[in-house]
């Protein structure tokens, strides 16, 4: 639905090698301001939807439904919590890092049950070097570090990136705790009650 | 001040900004945090827009998980067949 809004490439003059070429094309992958800012405005907005709210309310609650069978004791809150950023990241639909960094981890969650012992080593030699030295960067920088890592996928990016990044995955938490919350009191009132409300009640209230 | 910026940054692979970068960033960033969007004035320091997001964001990732708690629990109660689950749906609509 996103129409792309395609950048011109820029011609490469006739007189620089191939190889030269091929370096220049790889730097380039990384897309210029201009493409991030409209094709970003667009994609954080539909978080804020009714329409998105409701697509992930209704693909998290089958995704609950069909992982908590008859039996209760599959249900605790991590499952939940993991479902419903499971969810969550495939309505994002790939377009952005942390969503792919969420869907990701998960596999490699799977991979590291039976490679405890490499991924741990692997683990400790990607420590930033700003751990090993005494030295303190600036407060700015170091908030910046900060946000990287509490986006998903996001440690080493350019700031445009992350400000985007950023913006899209607080608007999609915001969303997933509004559906979230509906979903949670819905349930507490029907809870409540025993039982499900009376169909006749329900089809008025579905038609108003 | 860039100067020093510039040879610390060298490490660590964080990548190198400049004044107008952050300030870009920090007023976007602004807008997207309601305790900060409150306060309406334009000179909020750059450090503060960080923290506030950084604690933004903690922040609903522990209304989340709260939130898991609590739908666990629930769905522990309720046995969700498939015509509840239709009706929620709709109900949610």
């Amino acid at each position: 639905m996103d129409s792309l809004v395609p950048l011109p490439e820029l011609e490469p003059s006739p007189d620089i090698s191939p190889e030269f070429r091929r370096k220049k094309r790889r730097k380039t992958e990384e897309k210029p301001a201009y493409y991030h800012r409209t094709q970003g405005n667009q994609r954080m907005n539909r978080w804020r939807t009714g329409r998105e709210q409701q697509i992930y309310s209704s693909k998290l609650i089958e995704a609950l439904r069909r992982h908590s069978p008859r039996t209760s004791s599959s249900a605790n809150g991590n499952d939940v919590r993991n479902t419903a950023y499971r969810v969550l990241a495939v309505s994002a639909k790939g377009t952005t890092r942390w969503s792919r960094a969420i869907l990701i981890s998960r596999l490699s969650a799977k991979v590291r049950k039976h490679k405890k012992a490499k991924v741990s080593a692997n683990r400790k030699s990607r420590k930033p070097a700003s751990n090993r030295e005494k030295r303190k960067l600036p407060a700015v920088e170091r908030k910046l570090m900060a946000l990287g890592r509490l986006v998903p996928g996001c440690r080493k990016i350019s700031f445009s990136t992350l400000l985007e990044e950023t913006s899209d995955y607080i608007a999609a938490l915001e969303m997933q705790v509004r559906a979230m919350t509906a979903i949670t009191e819905f349930l507490a009132v029907a809870n409540d009650g025993g039982a499900m409300p009376p169909a006749d009640r329900l089809g008025s209230n579905v038609n108003s | 001040m860039s100067s020093s910026r510039r040879s610390r940054s060298r490490q660590s692979g964080v990548p190198r900004i400049t004044d107008d970068q952050l300030a870009h960033l920090v007023s976007k960033l602004q807008h997207l945090i309601p305790e900060l969007r409150r306060s309406r004035s334009d000179k909020v320091a750059a450090s503060k827009v960080l923290q506030e997001t950084c604690d933004y964001i903690r922040s609903l990732r522990r209304e989340v998980d709260d939130l898991s708690d609590r739908l666990s629990e629930l769905l522990a109660s309720t046995d969700m067949d498939s015509e509840q689950a239709a009706i929620m749906r709709s109900l949610l609509m």
